[in-house]
């Protein structure tokens, strides 16, 4: 060893260990969350880090962003393996990953090394022509610095220029040394060739130590970075919500009895370390803030900013907290109010498609929901017109003062059974019908629920409903922060439900199907709940359904997909299908944004009943790009997308119907 | 301020009523309870009053059987300090005796301030709380949409027909609240939690005689279902006389 | 033998509708339990007498006057007093009407007297010793039967309840004084603001005429506010549809996520109806709805509808309401 190699390894320890003080500062931050248990199913979270990680699958969901990223990424991947060898040798001259590998392993693994460095290169520079020229919207706001990224980019195209230009130099100064597997590196030395040895070499030596600076320069800028999350990215995906369907969408459960209960979240450390994760793993690409249907239409959210949020009062609290002492400043000064206000919280339309979008697995709804149910149990604030709703849904077990003796009106003439006149004849139903409240009360929606149990009725199904036993299972309430009228409400629920020893529940309400299906195991309630769409497409392929023999009408059919039914459970293709085989001769067309990027109606998250005064109206920026496809007829399955596609449809003076799919299949039935 | 807030518990006003055995009462199965609307106004001008001039405290009191401690807490959950339960099982439509037994308990209290609901949902009498502040010898106002008060005096605005009456009056003072004085406020579950420890006193009621009491309950004739009576504007004559004849409200 | 102190509400220097009610109710009663005197006390300002004299039409064996510049506007204490002082001469019981002042004044004659009291009455008979009425409790979803008993019990009567009937008598005349000094009030009305002046609010307002999407255009709102002015007590709302619109404020919004309202009477123009506006407005007594389309939920709570274009029915029945209320 020379000196030239001691001085690098004094170097290199001092940029590690320089690094290594910095993580586990960062990592002493996130240790200030909330216990979060997240090391269940290693298997799903190790497939998730393959696919999302690795495969880089939600990243390409941008085909022109999606290929550059991953273009460097997995380039940052092969050539890490460079860099491992390049800072051994640094110490140790001799070293290489031939002393290792077989020839030919070896040679391909140089020629990887120089193929990357050049796609890197190539990438880069699309990358500034990108940020420059293109300049993507959603590259900017919530006070996103692009000096950074001009920055992390140069960095990154020097160490692939001196990667490029050190082998080269080597090959100028010392002819015949670096194999031919590195093509890139010797056309570059052909090219330099009439550099003289020795300078070559000082050329080599400069080159070599100005890569080898950067990439210990880099590894320190990192926790300044956004660039911190090629260390955070791939454990934030491991440790994101497993399992593909529903499951993965429910709320945090919570026990509202303990005696350290915390209810919900108004500064960092009363969030997950996961959310704290989540902020480290933030690249600010803006994904999910140009999917946020509310962000979109003019409101105050953007999820993006929710996130950077939380990260940057970590850095602001986290020293103090982990240091064990807090300056009053900060805390009268906290999360909630300081950064993000209570209009952001209550724009949300908990879609999901911000947590859809994001290529690194972070859960922006998570906090939102945390923080509204702070807002709404420890501080009693939220919307003024939402306490009819809480105060309803606690009376009337509706969030509308609609009196349950009238649940099963719709039903009147229609000889549907009730569980309760079952169980006193000592008969029972194969499926409950559960309602809802909007198929119970709301006009429009009792038109569905009439269409859904005539086809019930026609197959022969031996279902039944609750009648007056029926009330909300609580979920509006839930999604507006209040939990603890939801636990009141879903345990009660879970006890009707078990007292019929009911196990299969079918449903035309994509809420009522996502809450009780996903969130009421938290509670204890197991059931099989099938939504309708699903249930009825079920039928239809086994042939239980008697259709017309006539084709029907030739409607133009666009379908609008719910979020709970989408993007919560993956139901895209059951409503599709459904109308499909309801009417073989419909011309079926599909808007720009659909099925998991499918844009919300603008009801979800307790948004129903909230005033909508910011901005353009979701329902009217839905219904625009639903009428542009030429549709005749939208089609929805669920009866919150069904008033504001209505509702939508009126503003606009659009003339189009709106449908249930339920609807569109019992106006085919043979009689 | 030292407020006191009287309370009733009466059932949920969407429910859909039912007669009783015996035609004496409603059928109370599957009606839901509460804080009356009224009663939850007062309950929140009174805290509103004393979080706008500290210090202060407010008490809330109720007349009935031990249920109504339920929504004694519920007052305390919104921010009541604490509660008086005067446990009574007498029936509750004849008001000059339940006037009596918060008479008897509010007249050595001190309080600058006692305030009820304009009437209840279930009795719709309005009788208690002027009743009391004539037997406590105080000045009352009545169905007050509108209330500001300062130490001694206070102002307020009632509806009368078609007009509102502006009045001052000197404190202590009874003052009976209608919608319009304050949207109750939502008891956060921080609140509900504190007011399980709240101090919530429970002692026999001196109710008076009972002189008005329940002969029978009926429901009235169903509302007629609606109908169309015409198109077009030469409908208008028919619906006028509708109004007139039928409804009563022209 | 029972007689009965009716107290004949005045406001200014006018005779109430509510006392010729309460009159012809007290004659009614004292007639059907076997006859009696019907007294009816007024108070008011000097001149108040000379519109008493009427009383005796609608039944009043004597009308009592009780005129005092202070009691030109409704002096609480002291009208109170007096009544109670008068009760206190052998009568049966006191009728009121359940005013907005009739409330007020019956718990404080009831406590002064220490007598029963039975509010918001629409039915009083005896029955045997007890007075027995009937009352619409529970927001007129009951009716209760109340039995009252002791010597001398209140009743307050509900306004239009009662139909003034003229059963002519001779009345005889007397006059009291203020049993205590109206100026010497310790609630003192400042100010007594006319309803035509000041806004109706929505949550007060016995009529609400309200508009829809239907009207097209913000400028055909007009309609329904001159339909509003024609009932004289009505206010103006509006459906989330038009007040997101900008058409109307907020502030008039009815519905879930507005204001919430019963009154006496609703009329919804240009309104299909949806569950948002269902659900703040369901529980006015009468509705009367107004739309184009016959299939329109609306006309499914309304009591009464009339199908077709708002903007040709509205001035036609403005008109009429006009008329309607002239000739009252």
């Amino acid at each position: 060893m020379s000196a030239e190699n001691y001085t690098f390894l004094f170097v290199l320890v001092l940029a590690t260990g320089f690094f290594a003080y910095n993580a586990q500062r960062l990592v002493s931050f996130v240790a200030l969350g909330q216990a979060d248990y997240r090391l269940d199913r290693p298997f799903a979270r190790l497939w998730n880090v393959l696919m999302v990680g690795i495969a880089q699958t939600k990243i390409l969901r941008d085909p022109v962003a999606g290929v550059m990223h991953a273009v460097i990424f997995w380039g940052f991947m092969v050539l890490t393996a460079g860099t491992v060898e390049l800072l051994i040798a640094g110490v140790f001259p001799a070293f290489s990953f031939s002393m290792f590998l077989p020839d030919l392993l070896f040679e391909g693994y140089e020629a990887s090394q120089d193929a990357f460095a050049v796609f890197v290169l190539g990438a880069i520079g699309f990358a500034y022509f990108r940020r420059l020229v293109l300049r993507p919207k959603r590259l900017d706001g919530d006070k996103v610095e692009h000096g950074d990224a001009y920055l992390i980019l140069g960095m990154i195209g020097a160490l692939m220029a001196t990667l490029l230009l050190s082998v080269a130099f080597l090959e100028v100064a010392r002819p015949g040394t670096v194999s031919e597997a590195h093509f890139a590196s010797r056309m570059m030395a052909a090219a330099l060739s009439s550099v003289p040895a020795d300078a070559a070499w000082n050329a080599h030596r400069i080159q070599w130590w100005a890569h080898a600076l950067l990439v210990l320069g880099f590894l320190n800028y990192l926790p300044y970075s956004k660039h911190l999350h090629v260390v955070t990215s791939l454990f934030n995906v491991f440790f994101s919500n497993t399992s593909w369907k529903g499951e993965r969408a429910v709320m945090r459960p919570m026990d509202l009895e303990a005696d350290d209960a915390q209810f919900g979240a108004a500064d960092v450390e009363q969030l997950t370390w996961k959310n704290l994760l989540d902020g480290f793993s933030c690249t600010e690409c803006g994904r999910c803030t140009s999917v946020c249907p509310a962000n979109i239409t003019g409101k105050p959210l953007s999820p993006r900013k929710i996130i950077l949020d939380a990260r940057h009062r970590l850095m602001e609290k986290g020293p103090a907290l982990a240091a064990g002492s807090i300056a009053t400043d900060i805390v009268s000064h906290r999360l909630l109010d300081q950064f993000i206000t209570e209009d952001e919280l209550w724009a949300c339309t908990s879609c999901r498609a911000c947590v859809q979008e994001c290529p690194v697995s972070i859960d922006q709804l998570d906090v939102i929901n945390e923080m509204r149910r702070h807002l709404v149990l420890s501080e009693s604030r939220f919307p003024a017109e939402v306490q009819p709703a809480f105060e309803s849904l606690e009376k009337n077990g509706s969030p509308w003062a609609f009196a349950s003796a009238d649940r099963a009106k719709w039903a009147d003439g229609m000889t549907i059974p009730i569980m309760s006149d079952l169980a006193a004849r000592g008969e029972r139903a194969d499926v409950l019908f559960w309602v809802g409240c909007m198929g119970s009360f709301d006009d429009r929606s009792k038109k569905t629920t009439v269409a859904f149990a005539r086809i019930l009725q026609a197959c022969g199904i031996k279902f039944a409903i609750l009648g007056q036993e029926e009330h909300c299972h609580g979920d509006p309430a839930r999604r507006l922060g209040n939990e603890y009228l939801y636990q009141m409400l879903a345990k009660d629920t879970i006890e009707t439900l078990n007292r019929y020893n009911v196990l299969t529940i079918v449903t035309s309400c994509p809420h009522c199907f996502h809450q009780m299906g996903n969130e009421f195991p938290q509670l204890g309630g197991n059931y099989e709940v099938i939504h309708h769409s699903t249930y009825i497409e079920r039928l239809l392929a086994e042939g239980r359904v008697e259709l017309k023999g006539d084709e029907g009408k030739r409607l133009t059919v666009t379908y609008h997909d719910s979020c709970y039914l989408g993007r919560y459970n993956d139901v895209y293709d059951a409503p599709r299908e459904t109308l499909r085989r309801a009417l073989p001769v419909m011309n079926f067309v599909e808007p720009p944004r659909t099925k998991d990027r499918g844009l919300c109606c603008g009801a979800g998250g307790g948004r129903m009943f909230m005033e909508e005064r910011t901005g353009k109206r979701i329902n009217a920026e839905r219904v625009d790009e639903l009428v542009a496809t030429g549709a005749d007829t939208i089609a929805v399955a669920c009866p919150f997308c069904m008033t504001m596609m209505n509702d939508g449809a009126k503003a606009r003076d659009a003339k189009v119907d709106v449908l249930d799919i339920a609807e569109v299949v019992a106006s085919r039935l043979a009689n | 301020m030292k407020i006191a807030v009287c309370i009733k518990r009466t059932p949920d006003s969407e429910s859909r009523f039912k007669i009783a055995a015996g035609g004496a009462g409603i059928d109370e199965s599957g009606v839901k309870f509460d804080m009356d609307d009224f009663a939850s106004y007062a309950v929140e001008a009174a805290l509103q009053i004393n979080e706008k001039q500290p210090p202060g405290e407010t008490i809330v009191f109720a007349v009935g059987p031990d249920a109504i401690q339920e929504t004694l807490r519920k007052a305390m959950s919104m921010g009541a300090d604490r509660a008086v339960h005067l446990k009574s099982d007498a029936p509750l439509f004849d008001g000059i005796s339940i006037a009596k037994a918060l008479a008897a308990e509010l007249k050595s209290g001190g309080f600058d301030l006692i305030l009820f609901g304009r009437h209840a949902f279930d009795s719709s009498a309005g009788v208690v709380g002027t009743a009391t502040a004539e037997m406590l010898g105080l000045p009352c106002v009545t169905a007050v949409s509108h209330l500001e008060v300062s130490p001694g005096k206070g102002s307020a605005r009632r509806e009368i027909e078609g007009a509102g009456e502006v009045v001052e009056f000197s404190l202590p003072a009874v003052v009976t609240i209608d919608e319009g004085v304050a949207r109750p406020r939502y008891p956060s579950l921080k609140g509900i939690m504190a007011a399980k420890k709240k101090p919530l006193e429970s002692k026999p009621a001196q109710v008076g005689p009972v002189r008005v009491s329940v002969k029978s309950m009926e429901l009235p004739a169903d509302r007629p279902p609606g109908r169309i009576i015409g198109q077009g504007s030469a409908a208008v004559p028919e619906l006028v006389r509708l109004l007139q004849t039928e409804a009563k409200v022209l | 033998m029972p007689n009965v102190l009716v107290f004949a509400e005045s406001r200014g220097s006018d005779l109430r509708k509510v006392a010729l009610e309460a009159t012809t109710a007290a004659r009614a009663f004292v007639d059907a339990s076997g006859g009696g005197e019907v007294h009816a006390l007024v108070a008011g300002p000097a001149g108040i007498a000379a519109k008493a004299e009427q009383l005796g039409k609608y039944g009043a064996d004597v009308v009592i006057t009780c005129e005092h510049a202070g009691l030109a506007r409704y002096a609480r204490e002291s009208v109170a007093a007096t009544l109670a002082e008068r009760a206190k001469q052998g009568y049966r019981a006191v009728f009121m009407p359940f005013s907005a002042n009739g409330r007020d004044l019956g718990p404080r004659v009831a406590a002064k007297l220490d007598a029963p009291l039975g509010s918001d009455a629409t039915s009083v008979a005896m029955s045997g010793d007890a007075i027995v009425v009937k009352h619409p409790g529970y927001a007129n979803k009951v009716i209760i039967e109340l039995t009252i008993t002791g010597p001398l019990a209140v009743i307050s009567l509900r306004p239009s309840a009662f139909t003034p009937v003229e059963k002519p008598r001779a009345a005889k005349t007397d006059s009291v004084q203020p049993a205590a000094d109206p100026g010497a009030e310790r609630v003192v009305v400042k100010d007594v603001v006319e309803g035509a002046k000041g806004k109706l609010d929505l949550g007060e307002a016995p009529v609400i005429v309200s508009g829809g999407r239907g009207l097209k255009e913000a400028a055909n709102f007009k309609l329904v506010e001159d339909l509003a002015s024609a009932f004289g007590n009505a206010a103006v709302g509006a459906t989330r549809a038009v007040t997101d619109d900008g058409w109307r404020p907020h502030s008039d919004q009815i519905g879930q996520t507005g204001r919430q309202v019963s009154p006496q009477l609703y009329v919804a123009a240009g309104i299909s109806g949806a569950i948002q506006h269902l659900a703040g407005m369901r529980t006015a007594r009468t509705i009367v709805a107004i739309n184009k389309d016959p299939e329109a939920p609306i006309f499914k709570v309304a009591d009464y509808g009339i199908v077709g274009d708002v903007l040709e029915i509205l001035p036609v029945l403005t008109a009429a309401v006009r008329e309607a209320k002239k000739g009252h």
